[in-house]
């Protein structure tokens, strides 16, 4: 009897997943099927690959995103090896420095990369790498330091006294021991590299474009939506590969470690070096920013802040920057408002149950492999005839974002919920509690750090999206990120410093959300 | 082989731990320190590993003076208190760490492993994760991985402590065989004599100083 009420248990839970399953079936496997089965010309599945400007596309995105990846995971490495295993002045200030950029909105940073570079490098390789670096460097930190920050200082010593150089034991004890979530990181950062979409805008240029700016092209100047959904698919499914194989090395990853206070090691000479460094490339690109909000050509002058804050009217501009603050902040709460109970109920659904439900967690973490351009212009494809006028709807915007920040919701949610003890449940219920109070006053409380980081993620994903967003917009609900990039796209110095301006605004407010929520979760 | 332990002195910040300790273990010979925990037991192999340096004294190994050499070139072996075995590797490759490290030829390699894990009767687990071991399995697995490489010096921080009684003085009787038949020369730190009687052949005794810490704040 006992029994089967437990199983009965088990399977409710199960059903919360519902809600997040729903939320991926409408914005993405729905959009998904109708993309794949209606605009394709079965023609282009061939023809479309010997278009130029289609494979000078996939070449550069492939080599851009190698490099980026590559350079990233380099730095990343040693910036997350020193982190997690050094105690040093401001390392706590750098580790919020290091991993806010990863939520920052892309056209901001892309805006802040051309502030802070030469104008010869404004559209080039290089600084489309450093601008992916400065995003995914995060990634790295935040996925490899929890490793290597439980290794214990002991072990280490255990294999120099077996007679490993330094050297030696980077490669047979430290390196093995984060390989997993180095390799995660390498699939994840190369996947962001891959469909960069609001970077590239900004910084790329003619012969510098990924595949996801072709689908753009193609889709939304050209209007070969059949050449453009075959790119997509293709895309999709060389992403859906790399992803699998992230999602197996993540199963694969090593638990029992004790988990150990960091050790009080001083850092030397050249790894301070290294963190200058490293600190003035998170923070110079912000502050040219700010200069070049202030310059024009010649002089300095506040007309960008000017036309930005409406107080000053600009031939060419006319957007309402206020009513673009109101659509931006409207849109990130209701996405947050989705996002965080779909995803904290789903994870409870999937957490501690890996074997049987792990396709099912697979499909909820979908919209991750799927590039938000692709995301976009399904649903541009899906729901813009009849039955479905989901189109004309401001909710659509809102509902893809939440979509967007779901799986990121429940990465964070997922080791606070396995977190919690079974024990503690029933140790709980054996106390008299039945299920609701139970959840109120002993899981909600220890569920508070997921609830937290997963409102700073969904707030700020919804702010900084550019990718889906472009393709929905519509002209009287702009958001923020969409008016910067169509500055960018405009000749001309107060456009330009607007644009500044903006970008300015948005990160300085993204950072502040994402660091005041984040962090109260952890004190 | 002998160990010369010179009028070594430590300190944490102004705590002193160890105060001009002089000691000298005769190759080929166990030797044991015994003193109560917070005396600076495991600070003192961890000076002769050469993972922590002195602030005055001298390690004299063969004649040589270590001050200058670091660890993983001294060939001195040591079984940590809590094992520290290597979570990645299995039993077998982690009795082989060390002889990769000193790039060992492969079937000299090999064979050394195997005879270390028969001795320490380990050879049906060669194959099995670590992390399933028990507690008297996974400090058989730390020795022998500790003689793998032939240490000119074997440390033993508190090897029995944590285990229960029974096995506590089996293994005690077992390192004593196997130090012997591998004719090694080694330092044991413990706090109970009986351990030290049993696994030695002679017996220092170490007095705790005035401000002692415990062994938790000396890492």
């Amino acid at each position: 009897m006992v029994g089967h009420r437990l199983e009965m248990k088990i399977r409710s839970v199960r059903f919360f997943v519902i809600p997040a399953a729903i939320l991926v079936f409408v914005t993405a496997v729905i959009p998904l099927i109708v993309l794949a089965t209606s605009v394709i010309d079965k023609a282009d599945i061939f023809s479309i690959w010997a278009k130029s400007p289609v494979r000078r596309a996939l070449v550069f995105s492939l080599w851009q995103a190698l490099l980026s990846t590559a350079s990233t995971i380099f730095i990343g490495v040693i910036a997350t090896w020193y982190l997690s295993r050094y105690q040093f002045l401001g390392r706590r200030t750098f580790i919020a420095l290091v991993t806010v950029p990863f939520v920052l909105p892309t056209v901001a940073v892309g805006a802040a990369f051309i502030a802070v570079l030469p104008k010869a490098l404004h559209h080039s390789t290089l600084a489309i790498v450093l601008a992916h670096i400065f995003f995914n460097i995060s990634i790295v930190v935040r996925t490899v330091s929890p490793r290597w920050n439980s290794i214990d200082d002991q072990l280490i010593d255990s294999a120099r006294t077996l007679g490993a150089s330094p050297l030696q034991t980077w490669r047979h004890v430290i390196m093995p021991l984060g390989k997993n979530a180095i390799f995660s990181a390498t699939a994840l950062t190369f996947f962001m590299c891959f469909t960069s979409y609001g970077i590239i805008t900004i910084l790329g240029g003619p012969g510098l474009a990924t595949v996801d700016i072709e689908i753009y092209r193609r889709a939304v100047q050209l209007g070969d939506l059949s050449g453009a959904t075959v790119l997509a698919i293709a895309q999709m499914l060389l992403i859906a590969i790399t992803f699998l194989l992230w999602s197996r090395s993540r199963s694969t990853e090593l638990v029992l470690f004790r988990a150990q206070a960091i050790s009080h090691r001083r850092l030397s000479l050249v790894p301070k070096c290294f963190f200058l460094a490293l600190a003035a490339f998170f923070t110079v690109p912000l502050l040219a920013l700010l200069a070049a909000s202030l310059r024009t050509r010649d002089s300095w002058s506040l007309n960008g802040w000017k036309v930005f804050l409406g107080i000053q009217k600009q031939r060419g501009i006319d957007f309402n920057m206020w009513q673009a603050i109101q659509t931006s902040a409207k849109y990130a709460l209701i996405a947050s408002c989705i996002a965080l109970p779909t995803g904290i109920a789903a994870t409870y659904a999937l957490s501690n149950r890996r074997s049987s439900h792990s396709r099912l967690s697979a499909f909820v973490i979908l919209p991750l492999a799927i590039s938000p351009v692709v995301i976009g212009l399904a649903i541009l494809i899906t729901y813009d005839f009849q039955p479905f006028d989901f189109r004309s709807s401001w909710l659509l915007i809102p509902v893809v974002h939440a979509a967007i920040a779901l799986p990121f919701v429940m990465r964070s949610a997922l080791p606070v919920v396995e977190g919690i003890p079974n024990d503690l449940r029933s140790a709980a219920s054996t106390l008299g509690a039945g299920p609701w109070r139970r959840f109120l006053t002993v899981e909600l409380p220890l569920l508070k750090p997921a609830i937290s980081t997963g409102l700073a993620f969904s707030l700020a994903m919804s702010l900084g999206e550019f990718g889906a967003t472009s393709f929905l917009t519509r002209r009287e609900s702009r958001t923020i990120p969409i008016i910067i990039a169509s500055l960018f796209g405009k000749a001309g110095d107060i456009p330009r410093t607007t644009g500044m301006a903006a970008s300015l605004v948005l990160i300085i407010s993204t950072a502040m959300i994402v660091l005041a929520i984040d962090r109260k979760s952890h004190t | 082989m002998s160990l010369i332990i010179d009028n070594i002195s430590f300190s944490y910040g102004d705590r002193e731990i160890l105060n001009g300790l002089s000691l000298e273990v005769p190759a080929g010979t166990t030797n044991a320190v015994v003193a109560p925990s917070g005396s600076g037991k495991s600070t003192l192999l961890r000076i002769i590993a050469g993972l922590l340096t002195p602030s005055a004294g001298s390690i004299i190994l063969d004649g040589k003076e270590l001050s200058r050499v670091p660890t993983h070139l001294r060939s001195i072996g040591m079984v940590f208190q809590d094992n520290q075995l290597f979570p990645h590797l299995n039993v077998y490759d982690n009795v082989m760490f060390g002889l990769r490290m000193a790039k060992t030829e492969k079937t000299i390699a090999a064979k050394r492993c195997s005879d270390l894990l028969h001795l320490v009767g380990l050879t049906h687990a060669a194959q099995q994760s670590v992390v399933t071991l028990s507690g008297g399995e996974s400090k058989r697995v730390a020795l022998a991985r500790a003689l793998a490489p032939s240490p000119r010096l074997l440390l033993l921080d508190e090897p029995l402590i944590g285990l229960d009684n029974e096995l506590h003085d089996r293994l005690a009787h077992d390192l004593q065989r196997i130090l012997h038949a591998t004719s090694t020369t080694a330092l044991l730190v413990t706090h109970s004599i009986p351990e030290a009687e049993i696994i030695s052949d002679s017996i220092h005794r170490l007095q705790a100083p005035i401000d002692s810490v415990q062994d938790g704040e000396e890492k």
